[in-house]
């Protein structure tokens, strides 16, 4: 059954970052499955109004006032009619919000569930509870999560992260990791036997031992390429980097990325004479990172908080080793013979990266046959496969039983089987456990938006907005889906069309 | 697709058993449902309130006492200027007082820095030196620092300069080592004579108190020219606006006050918390009729809001029983000033005030920490693989 989705988040391109791509990889994954997605995110800078990207992936920029790195100002319902229109004119379905830091995503929850639309929440961060900031977030988050159909996590760690933040019920979050697209970052070997012949995509590394043996002397270069800032943990790198090329005269680094503690590092450079054999470069695109990458042998990733940490999948996927501290998320996302896990400690890390130099030294690590593993591990299509049940699950496509895993039995808030019921009374109960003053404030809110919501279909009436017309579509290439899968694929993309004709009133 | 994910809770644990069940990791593609929640290990590394430490009643009600001491000091400060106003008191005997207990007040100080000094040269001739030469001279350098906050004229700046080498050259020379040879320069450099300046015939000691002397004068003598002018400063403001920011910057000074400072540690004890005291009583003293006025309350304000704090808490570094005679002291007086200034005064209003402050202090510290304690209950403090790594680092 095709979806119209609507991915609601502050951040989309053209800024650069994870939740970004995250949403273009999935909203593209799954149109090629037949689903219609559209991009909903605030005006940048140069860029307002609706565009299209690649495969027909419909963006609305809507102006909205930026407060502070890209997030909107929380107004609560002023996005309101604007948000009702897009999802009239889009037919939209399912409001999938993204990052937990966006009022966008928050605001567009709640709308959605006044309008009687099922919500899906993407959260890709983690949280502490002690600060005064986090309290004031989690707090956001625990109104905007109060009624959402689902919760989709990146990690396990966030999932547990989310369910204590927003204290929801762990059956109703979802685990579905990042991904990479692992063509965009291949080691180099590959990318030249690929081109030797490309038909045989398997047999050329078979035939060609490829990957040089490092001997004692060779040089061993480390790479690190994260943003400099104190929670990527470049405190850690600065005290490691010295004793690290201390005890190996081996051994170089390559470090990419900017932030406030280049500097730190730059002075760390110059007390310590090491400027040749440290190279900075400086802040590197997206695009350029795998080239980067390939230029090394051990990727250093030193965070002291990361909920998945794609850059380690990255550079996993680009044939190198990866030492990386054993924070948040991360011990979760790479098998243990890709990796050497550090506490994050300066010694620790030191030992970890010369035990990894001393495995590659040896020989021991067959880091040419990280990318065909990743590749395994992680893709978009899966993701978007996941995602896809997720929607299922909340439609009422699955039963109850089978999405949730166990009968979630009766209660006052839930409806029918899996899906939460949109009567204004069931979520005002929801809302109202939300604590003692915030409980009811909530309930204002909703019941304010509720008064708008009417006032909205009163003054602007359904009737009177027009259905957009969806991107004209080939059939959808069924790359890697069995023949079994064939007809209901079929079946479906022909309900997609005949949906279309229907909503196009003018023709 | 769905197939492939076991949808029963119970199917999955007859799984688990047989396959060596779930695993908490993200690139194994498993047979469980993305929402699949493990009993066993969700939740695993949380943490509750990891490092509670309960709190005591009878070292709560201790440490109460310092707020106490710092609020009475406010007052009795108010009670004071309320007395000079109003032409019951002298200024010069307020000031005379004041001057009096700094000076006692000093002398204490200085033989308790004494000590420490000759504690930590023995303990640094057993081990290997400390790297925290305590600061001296603090207290002149601090007072002055204020003084050019509140007025800032070029002849403060002057002698503040003046007064912080001064002091710290002081320190050089008293400290036995300079903080920064500490580490470095072994038990045997107790005096080091620093570059450019020649062995004086003061020992290191007399000279750090020569240039505290020196600091006192100069503030003395700045204060003696600054008179007139404070005196005029904010005379085309309003009385009530006077009161009203006197009383919001004293407000400022209670809260901002750094009650948990220790012995040598920052040198000034929260800057902006001075700063705040002096400007009220900057302001205050532009009400007051004649340049004496102005002057000792001034020079008063220093003494109480820059130097006392300072002696207080090495008071109760050194000595608990005086820290709390000094509490009891401060209660007593302030609750007989305030009674005295209220009322048309005589002993016996002085001495009930006196009886229901002590009453009215001790009840609130008790019912206080008595409060904080009970609250203790609800601190639920959340810890687990989500919080932010707190990296160790060696040599920082």
């Amino acid at each position: 059954m095709p979806y119209n989705i609507a991915m609601v988040c502050d951040f989309f391109f053209p800024q650069p970052g994870g939740v970004e791509s995250h949403i273009y990889q999935l909203s593209s994954k799954l149109i090629d499955r037949g689903h219609k997605a559209v991009v909903i995110t605030h005006a940048y800078k140069g860029r307002t109004g609706v565009r299209y990207l690649t495969n027909g992936l419909k963006v609305y920029h809507v102006p909205f006032f930026v407060v502070y790195r890209e997030t909107t100002f929380p107004t609560v319902f002023s996005f309101f009619p604007i948000f009702r229109n897009i999802c009239i004119r889009e037919n939209i379905e399912i409001v999938h919000g993204h990052a937990s830091l966006s009022s966008f995503c928050h605001e567009a929850i709640l709308h959605a569930r006044t309008m009687g639309l099922r919500t899906v929440f993407t959260d890709h961060s983690l949280f502490g509870f002690a600060d005064a900031a986090s309290i004031l977030t989690n707090k956001l988050l625990k109104f905007a999560l109060s009624d959402v159909d689902h919760v989709i996590c990146v990690s396990h760690t966030c999932k547990e992260n989310t369910v204590l933040r927003a204290s929801l019920d762990p059956l109703m979050v979802s685990v579905i990791p990042n991904a990479v697209v692992a063509d965009n970052f291949r080691p180099l070997a590959s990318t030249a036997s690929n081109l030797d012949a490309n038909t045989f995509p398997g047999e050329p590394k078979a035939l060609e031992p490829s990957h040089q043996r490092l001997g004692p002397n060779d040089t061993i270069t480390l790479v690190v390429i994260s943003r400099l800032f104190t929670n990527k943990g470049t405190d850690l790198l600065i005290a490691a980097i010295p004793r690290i090329l201390a005890d190996h005269p081996n051994v170089r680094f390559i470090i990419a990325g900017s932030g406030p503690k280049a500097i730190d590092l730059e002075q760390m450079l110059e007390r310590n004479v090491l400027q040749d054999r440290v190279e900075l470069l400086g802040p590197v695109r997206h695009e350029e990172v795998r080239d980067v990458m390939v230029r090394g042998h051990i990727y250093l990733h030193p965070s002291l908080t990361e909920a998945f940490g794609t850059v380690i999948v990255e550079a996993a996927s680009c044939g190198l080793y990866v030492v990386c501290t054993r924070v948040g998320g991360i011990p979760e996302v790479l098998p243990a013979h890709m990796t050497v896990f550090a506490k994050p400690e300066e010694d620790d890390f030191v030992a970890a990266t010369n035990r990894a130099i001393a495995a590659l030294r040896a020989n021991k690590v067959r880091t040419e046959k990280f990318h065909e593993q990743v590749k395994m591990m992680y893709s978009w299509t899966d993701v978007a496969e996941r995602t896809e049940r997720v929607y299922d699950g909340i439609s009422g496509v699955l039963s109850e039983e089978e999405f949730y895993g166990q009968p979630i039995g009766w209660s006052a808030t839930k409806g029918r089987s899996g899906a939460q019921s949109f009567a204004l009374i069931d979520r005002l109960k929801r809302y109202y456990g939300c604590g003692i003053w915030a409980g009811k404030l909530f309930c204002l809110c909703v019941v304010v938006d509720y008064l708008i919501f009417v006032f909205l279909e009163l003054w602007a009436p359904r009737a009177n907005i027009d259905i957009a017309r969806s991107w004209p579509k080939k059939p959808p290439a069924k790359a890697g889906i069995s023949n079994a899968d064939g007809p209901v694929e079929v079946g479906r993309r022909r309900s997609t069309r005949r949906d279309h004709w229907k909503g196009n009133p003018i023709g | 697709m769905t197939m492939r994910r076991a949808p029963h809770k119970n199917r999955n644990r007859s799984k688990r058993r047989d396959k060596g069940g779930w695993k908490k990791l993200l690139w194994v593609k498993q047979s469980y449902p993305d929402n699949y929640t493990d009993e066993e290990t969700f939740l695993d590394h949380l943490q509750r309130n990891p490092r509670l430490r309960p709190y005591e009643f009878w070292p709560l009600v201790a440490d109460s006492m310092v707020i106490v001491q710092q609020v009475c000091t406010m007052i009795i400060f108010v009670c004071c200027f309320s007395g000079i106003i109003q032409d019951r008191v002298s200024p010069v005997t307020v000031v005379s007082w004041g001057t009096l207990g700094t000076i006692l007040g000093w002398v204490l100080w200085d033989i308790w820095v004494g000590q420490e000094e000759a504690l930590k040269a023995t303990v640094q001739v057993e081990a290997k030196p400390s790297e925290d030469t305590p600061p001296v001279g603090l207290g002149l350098q601090l007072a002055m620092t204020s003084m050019s906050t509140t007025n800032g004229s070029p002849q403060k700046h002057h002698s503040r300069q003046n007064s912080a080498s001064s002091s710290r050259l002081g320190t050089l020379l008293d400290g036995k080592v300079a903080p920064a040879d500490a580490k470095g320069a072994g038990p045997t450099y107790s005096y080091y004579p620093p570059f450019g300046v020649t062995a004086s015939r003061f020992s290191p000691r007399n000279q750090q108190r020569l240039a505290t002397l020196k600091s006192a004068l100069l503030i003395y003598c700045a204060l003696l020219g600054l008179s007139p002018i404070l005196k005029s400063l904010t005379k085309s403001t309003a009385s009530d606006s006077i009161w009203a920011m006197a009383f919001w910057l004293m407000c400022i000074n209670v809260i901002f006050f750094d009650y948990g400072g220790g012995v040598g540690g920052t040198n000034f004890p929260a800057s902006l918390s001075t700063n705040a005291a002096l400007m009220a009583s900057t302001v205050l003293a532009s009400r007051l009729p004649s340049t004496t006025h102005v002057f000792s309350l001034t020079l008063f304000s220093i003494e109480v809001f820059g130097l006392f704090p300072i002696f207080r808490r090495y008071l109760r570094h050194f000595s608990f029983p005086g820290h709390v005679m000094v509490t009891v002291a401060l209660v007593v007086g302030a609750s007989a000033g305030t009674t005295l200034s209220m009322g048309s005064g005589g002993w016996k209003s002085g001495l009930a005030g006196v009886v229901l402050g002590c009453l009215l202090t001790s009840f609130a510290m008790g019912i206080c920490s008595w409060w904080l304690i009970g609250l203790q209950r609800y601190k639920n403090e959340i810890h687990g693989p989500w919080d932010p790594a707190r990296p160790i680092v060696r040599g920082t």
